[in-house]
């Protein structure tokens, strides 16, 4: 298992690599500059601002300097926030979405795993029925519209929740709510289909035949095996939550990372836009081999090779 | 379907204790006026900022040699008064001896050449270093053609004196001198902590409010200055929220969470729905958008064409569409500044439209090439764009081509090569027509249009020099008559407004068609509430 890691964290450093390269690239094909606004700047003030920002040097020598310092674990300077490091932003913002992500993935476990073995359990019963619509609902709702609703029946009518901001654990419920539905949809009918497929297995028939309880069949034979599917989709599906949600942090106005991934682009704010680009991709591969790593524990016959 | 019977019960349930709720009372938090600012001010650093996020702030931290009045002229602030020596090319401050820090220390004219010449560093980069480029040697130095300070227009006689120096009279200067980036600074501070002086643990100030927290990307909040120097302000507090999400924001305020919100936060249907509650205010403000044509592109080479567009538009849709109270206007100088005068525009008239085009050699508009109008990607914009291409096609029965591009490529199209037609803005750096006019001289970076004309750039360079007021404005008003209606390289359309909601309890609020919101006179009144 020890050397799955490794071998993992070696191969992580070419990737990351490639990251980096295709990012910067891409930012420089794209037209408009960080300091592109309405009011156009006279030459001799464009001048002074490219050579602060070593923007006035050849492209192939701002690739060697970012690479140089991102070796070192100099994500930048922000060319928006001035005198903000990239580090100093990330440092602010990151906690704050691992916070909230964290809670909206386990609102999305906790809610979709159950509500798919309910529905696997239920085939074609109106529970069944219920838990899929529920699922659809969830999956075809887009978070903007879920989030409005919330905040207008929980925050407005009802005040049992704060409409936005983020001061203390009562501000965290709606928009981990928000953040954990199209997840535990998705999750929701991935396991029912999981659960449903296990359930046809022999050894789940012997089970039941040796009368053993549908409950405990569901959980120690069925569940088991299950979640191999669910959890394959739970790596990558873990790096999107944590680092946070553009559409949850605006509309409920939480200083998180999820909104940078947007604004830094508009910006044209280059070390930003390769810094989230640079954590989503490190977050990527962590959670990956977790799951790879969690496959050996869940079912000993899965051996991972390289 | 029996199933669901349930579920509406439990629905129905929610809906009638929801009814019966006893909602959290709205009221004030005594002291306290809560704001939205929107977004996270990119600095506070008010040599270096150049948006009006930030500006709100500073506002409020930081006075400088002058202050706008809300009618917009200047007067006194650190500077108790002033001299205009040599004709107007030399400008003698003389400081209050009583304006401190915020750690105690006086305030003093080296604060104020220290902060100007950081702002003029090459290495500073400060972007608004060009609003300065008319003190002797700003320029020069600024682009590093010279190193010695020492030379620039800009010298501390003694503690209290400060003479600035310019190369040419400038009839607007003392305007510059209340823009944020002439305010002072302490080199101790700076030097000492860095980039990271502006952070609340660091940073001195000298206006009425102080820098107490600085919750990047979600909160600020000022505290009163005790050692302010007109007094300490009636607000012991006032907390800047970031809320982006205009909607949630106007939920916040609803909720009784904010206090006061602005364009920033009010969605347009929701300006329909308060727009008779006394919590509802509006001004206009010192923006003007127009529709630029790329004179150097057919068919706009020729200005009976552009004449005759410009023409063709009716400006009183636009605040229709747009509900905000806009201004319509078909000239660029605003009302409110001097040389405005309705008639330097062309009055909303389509057979004089159709006669110019035919004149031009397009009778009913056959004969033109394809036309491209450009805009950036804006809800707002579109409905302005998409309204003047129906009154193109019902007025000059002229078919106009629509493209939207992202905000930073359209820039950057602007920049390089304009199309026919392409939308913009224009607000105001300062209260002055100077700061429009100069937009569509022959060598501004502004001006996409790539109309040049002698006489405009003699009109505006008198025009900025001219110590007689009324001649002043009599220059610029030549100026907007050529720009607007003889030439026409733009279609001035309308000027933006500014849309509050302010709770009752806000007392002392002063609004100025700059939108500089300064609270030290604001406070909230507790009794009743």
């Amino acid at each position: 298992m020890l050397s799955l890691v490794l071998k993992r964290i070696v191969w992580a450093i070419p990737v990351l690599f490639i990251v980096a390269t295709i990012s910067f690239g891409l930012m420089r094909i794209v037209p408009g500059g960080p300091f592109d606004e309405e009011k156009s700047l006279p030459p001799e003030i464009v001048a002074n601002i490219k050579a602060k920002y070593n923007l006035d040097k050849p492209i192939p020598e701002q690739y060697f300097l970012y690479m140089s310092r991102l070796v070192k674990g100099d994500l930048g300077v922000s060319y928006k926030y001035v005198h903000r490091t990239v580090n100093d932003i990330l440092a602010d913002a990151f906690p704050v979405s691992l916070q909230l992500g964290i809670l909206g993935l386990v609102l999305a476990i906790g809610i979709g795993v159950p509500l798919g073995t309910i529905a696997a359990v239920n085939r074609g019963r109106k529970l069944d029925f219920l838990a899929m619509l529920v699922a659809t609902v969830g999956i075809s709702v887009p978070g903007f519209v879920t989030g409005a609703l919330l905040i207008f029946v929980f925050g407005l009518w009802l005040k049992l929740a704060p409409v936005a901001l983020w001061e203390s654990f009562r501000h965290m419920i709606l928009p981990a709510f928000t953040l954990s539905l199209s997840p535990a949809a998705y999750l929701a009918r991935l396991t029912r289909a999981s659960v449903l497929e296990v359930m046809e297995k022999d050894y789940v028939r012997t089970a039941r035949s040796k009368g053993l309880s549908s409950a405990k069949t569901i959980i120690k034979h069925v569940l088991r095996n299950a979640l191999v599917p669910v959890l394959t989709v739970l790596g990558p599906l873990t790096a999107i939550i944590i680092t946070g949600s553009f559409v949850v942090e605006y509309m409920y106005a939480i200083p998180g990372m999820g909104r940078f991934f947007i604004t830094a682009v508009s910006n044209r704010d280059y070390d930003l836009i390769m810094a989230t680009t640079l954590v989503f991709a490190v977050l990527l591969v962590i959670a990956n081999t977790i799951v790879d790593v969690l496959y050996t524990v869940l079912d000993p016959r899965i051996q991972v090779k390289n | 379907m029996k199933f669901l019977l349930p579920i509406f019960a439990v629905l129905l349930v929610l809906v009638l204790v929801g009814a019966g709720w006893s909602p959290k009372s709205i009221s004030p938090e005594a002291g306290c006026l809560r704001i939205n600012l929107g977004t996270e001010p990119p600095s506070l650093d008010w040599t270096v900022t150049v948006d009006n996020y930030s500006f709100d702030v500073i506002a409020n931290l930081m006075v400088g040699l002058t202050q706008y009045r809300n009618n917009l002229t200047c007067k006194p602030s650190v500077a108790s008064s002033w001299d205009v020596l040599d004709g107007g090319k030399r400008y003698v401050f003389h400081l209050r001896k009583d304006v401190v820090w915020s750690d105690g220390k006086p305030v003093t004219a080296h604060d104020f050449v220290y902060a100007w010449r950081r702002m003029l560093t090459p290495a500073t980069a400060a972007q608004n270093a060009f609003l300065f480029y008319d003190v002797i040697n700003a320029y020069e130095f600024n682009i590093g053609k010279i190193k010695d300070f020492q030379q620039v227009g800009v010298k501390a006689k003694d503690n209290y004196t400060l003479e600035v120096n310019l190369r040419r009279p400038v009839a607007y200067f003392i305007n510059i001198t209340a823009l944020s980036p002439a305010f002072p600074l302490r080199q101790d501070v700076v030097e000492r902590y860095g980039d990271s002086w502006c952070e609340p643990e660091h940073i001195v100030t000298n206006g009425p409010f102080l820098l107490t927290k600085w919750q990047h990307e979600y909160k600020i909040e000022l505290t009163a200055n005790p050692r302010f120097f007109e007094g300490q302000p009636k607000l012991k507090k006032v907390k800047y929220f970031m809320v982006p999400e205009p909607s949630t924001a106007l939920a916040l305020y609803e909720n009784g969470e904010l206090d006061f919100i602005d364009n920033r936060s009010f969605p347009t249907p929701d300006v329909e729905r308060y727009r008779k509650s006394p919590e509802y205010h509006n001004y206009p403000l010192l923006r003007n958008n127009y529709v630029g044509f790329n004179v150097t592109k057919k068919p706009f080479d020729n200005k009976l064409v552009r004449q005759a567009f410009s023409a063709a538009i009716d400006r009183e849709v636009f605040p229709k569409i747009l509900r905000r109270k806009e201004f319509p206007s078909s000239c660029w100088i605003p009302p409110s500044l001097m040389g405005y005068d309705k008639n330097s525009g062309p009055a909303f008239s389509p057979e004089r439209a159709r006669q110019l085009l035919a004149q031009a050699g397009f009778p009913n508009g056959k004969g033109l090439p394809p036309i491209t109008f450009l805009y950036p990607q804006r809800e707002d914009v579109r409905l302005v764009v998409e309204a003047m291409q129906d009154q193109f096609k019902r007025n000059l029965n002229v078919n106009v081509d629509l493209i939207n591009q992202e905000w930073k490529v359209f820039l950057a199209t602007c920049r390089n090569d304009a199309p026919q037609m392409y939308r913009s803005s224009w607000g105001a750096d300062y209260p002055d027509p100077e700061t429009f006019m100069s937009n569509f001289t022959s060598r501004n970076g502004n001006n996409h249009t790539r109309w040049k004309n002698k006489a405009y750039d003699d009109l505006v360079e008198r025009a900025g020099g001219e110590p007689d007021q009324k001649k002043r404005a009599d220059l610029y008003q030549q100026a907007d008559t050529l720009l607007c209606k003889d030439e026409s390289p733009l279609i001035c359309t309308y000027l933006a407004s500014q849309n509050i909601l302010v709770r009752p309890w806000v007392k002392g609020l002063e609004f100025n068609a700059m939108d500089l919101q300064f609270f030290k006179t604001a406070y909230i009144e507790t009794k009743g509430y």
